[in-house]
């Protein structure tokens, strides 16, 4: 399995606070790495490094492709989305709550639209060659949304949607954009059983079905025990574990860092 | 009702009483009148006991009417009558009201005034719509917006007093000039949002007036800019007497002279302008640059979490609003013939902002509506001379009492899987 994202000595200091110290990590094509670690541990931090919301203060991020690889440091903002191809989803839900579902899944096709309209030009003219594309766009969207069962709402307002539906509809949104590597910040938080057991559903599926590479930070360990490939545990900014589910259960620094150490 | 309700009602009503006078004693209550050499104050005690006993009387009737706790109230009345206005209901308004507005001019009670206050209501439309788009759909509170409107009359003013080109030429050269501006605004304010964006629109719009005051060689400073070239009729201008080797509107048309044809003229050109604004908007906003400005004012990280460029966005909003404030702003200067610094002060942005927030961020009727009910309302009450602002801050509170998201706040999706179902 080829490597998709390799971070190497990452480390990022808010004033004397290190929230990531050092951190070096592999995530591959095809799989789901999942970061756990303690609350505080540094893991949002990660997601906002790689994801251009922070400037980390050392090391570097690479994303491969076939034969090149592009670092991530030099995307900040919106190209990290845009030209890099590095989609995320947030902790607390950031859906557009005002708009239909379907406008949301449209707005993350923005860029392909925005030239398919000729910057507004075509668009405004109602040229059919716009039409046409914009029921690409709307076609690629119901296919999302059937996927998570949500076709029969696709004109109601996303802020109208159940809070695990939300959830969903923000995966499905990310993925509209075609990333390479999708990060997912907690998506299990806050969902019931059933829901999560759905989520795994769904994220197993964009894993096999859709080639995309899966960053997962998460506290519900039936999620990430359930579907992890791989597993990388941080504590106060630093790796101290590395490997797959099975072998992080049984880690003993790993049960140290959850439970705290035996007098 | 028990006696308890009945003894709070009255302590609040006197309490009420108190603010009453406290507001209208000095307000009311001293009058100054000029003598012979000097001011003098006449009380008017009588007035203001009278203005008091009022409140007091209303604000017990309320409470008691609240206290009955019955549902059907005069004022619950009012409001869900102004809830069954939906969106729905509001297309057949406007098909309507376009219909009213085309035949306005030639109704039978419609006279000079009527089509002065019309032109100025269109106007206000015109800027209410031209606002949404930078506030209502791109969610930027602009407190300037009126800097745009004069950059338009200027624009307009200067070049038609220095070249001599017609009205149709200098129309988009003055909405390019705004737009221009639009863009120089928006580049420092990038990343500023609500409060702090409010606070330095704000300043632009001072600043732009300000300028105008004291470039004195460029804008005629506080004196203005007098006689700027009023629009023609594809070539036929109103006039009574044309100059050599031209036929004025009238004359070709085998009309007897009047000055309502121009006032007609100038109605239907604002009518035409300010359908134009309406329908660039209703299209842009089904367009990804659309969508994508509503999405930025839902929550702008997670438009640039999608790879939605969030400057290019802000930037469109703000040039494309800005355009259509220099459009009406140089309507304005050709209407007035007449332009100074005097035309373009704050209170101006305030009332725009004003017509847009209570007609409902983003609604297009809604902007009508509250255009309609301010500036009519204010200008009914035109005998009451000062006290007319009275009726403008009462119209504004009543809208937020029993509007507080606006006279029409459905939004309707911009696109649908599902076709209208209802």
């Amino acid at each position: 399995m080829s490597n998709l994202l390799s971070v190497e000595n990452l480390t990022m200091k808010f004033g004397g606070l290190i929230a990531i110290d050092d951190l070096s990590f592999d995530a591959k094509n095809n799989q789901i790495t999942s970061i756990i670690g303690p609350n505080g541990a540094g893991k949002t931090t990660v997601f906002n490094c790689l994801t251009g919301f922070y400037k980390p203060t050392n090391g570097q991020m690479f994303l491969h492709k076939e034969d090149s690889k592009i670092s991530l440091r030099k995307y900040t903002d919106f190209k990290i989305a845009y030209v890099a191809k590095v989609a995320r989803t947030f902790q607390n839900i950031r859906l557009f709550p005002a708009m239909s579902v379907l406008e949301n899944l449209l707005v993350a096709q923005h860029n392909e639209l925005m030239v398919a309209s000729g910057y507004s030009l075509f668009g405004l003219l109602n040229l059919k060659t716009y039409r046409d594309k914009e029921q690409l766009a709307v076609d690629k969207a119901k296919y999302w949304l059937d996927i998570i069962g949500l076709t029969h709402r696709a004109d109601d307002n996303a802020g109208d949607l159940p809070y695990g539906d939300q959830r969903k509809l923000e995966i499905v949104r990310a993925m509209c954009i075609e990333p390479r590597l999708l990060c997912l910040d907690e998506p299990a938080a806050g969902l019931n059983p059933k829901e999560s057991a759905e989520l795994n559903k769904l994220l197993k599926f964009i894993k096999t079905e859709k080639q995309t590479g899966i960053l997962l930070i998460e506290h519900d360990m039936s999620v990430v025990m359930g579907i992890s490939d791989h597993v990388v545990v941080l504590n106060y900014g630093k790796k101290i574990f590395e490997g797959t589910a099975d072998q992080t259960k049984n880690s003993k620094e790993v049960i140290e860092a959850y439970l705290g150490v035996d007098e | 009702m028990e006696k308890k309700d009945i003894i709070q009602s009255f302590k609040d009503s006197l309490f009420t009483g108190l603010i009453a006078l406290a507001l209208f004693g000095p307000i009311v209550g001293l009058r100054t009148a000029s003598k012979g050499e000097g001011l003098f104050i006449t009380p008017q005690w009588g007035v203001v006991f009278l203005l008091v006993g009022l409140c007091i009387l209303g604000r017990f009737l309320i409470n008691l009417n609240s206290a009955r706790k019955t549902e059907i109230t005069f004022f619950s009345k009012f409001s869900s009558k102004f809830s069954a206005i939906t969106e729905d209901k509001a297309k057949h308004f406007a098909i309507t009201a376009i219909l009213f507005a085309v035949v306005f001019p030639f109704l039978p009670f419609t006279d000079r005034y009527f089509m002065d206050v019309a032109i100025m209501i269109l106007t206000y439309i015109m800027l209410g719509w031209g606002l949404n788009i930078v506030v209502g759909l791109a969610g930027l509170l602009d407190l300037g917006y009126v800097a745009f409107y004069a950059v338009g009359a200027y624009s307009y003013a200067l070049i038609a007093t220095t070249f001599g080109w017609s009205f149709w030429i200098c129309l988009p050269l003055a909405g390019v000039f705004a737009a221009f501006f639009g863009i120089l605004l928006g580049f420092p304010v990038l990343r500023l949002r609500g409060d702090y964006l409010a606070i330095v629109t704000l300043g632009f719009g001072e600043i732009i007036r300000i300028i105008l005051i004291n470039w004195y060689e460029v804008t005629n400073g506080p004196d203005g800019i007098t006689g700027i070239p009023r629009p023609s009729f594809f070539g036929l201008p109103f006039k009574r007497s044309p100059d050599e080797g031209e036929t004025s509107f009238h004359l070709f048309f085998n009309l007897e002279y009047s000055t309502m044809h121009r006032i007609i003229f100038l109605y239907y050109l604002i009518l035409v302008l300010a359908l134009i604004t309406n329908y660039f908007t209703l299209k842009i906003r089904k367009l990804p640059v659309g969508r994508a400005w509503e999405a930025l004012r839902e929550d702008e990280i997670a438009c640039k979490s999608l790879g939605v460029n969030p400057t290019n966005t802000k930037l469109t909003a703000f040039a494309i609003g800005a355009m259509f404030g220099g459009f009406a702003g140089s309507f304005f200067a050709t209407r007035q013939a007449f332009i100074s610094p005097e035309s373009f002060t704050f209170i101006e942005s305030a009332i725009i902002v004003a017509i847009v927030v209570l007609g409902g961020m983003g609604s297009q009727t809604g902007v009508v509506l509250a255009s309609i009910f301010l500036i009519g309302i204010t200008e009914m009450f035109r005998d009451l001379e000062q006290y007319r602002m009275i009726a403008f801050g009462g119209a504004m509170v009543l809208i937020m009492v029993f509007k507080p998201k606006g006279i029409l706040a459905n939004r309707k999706p911009t696109i649908l899987m599902h076709g209208d179902k209802k």
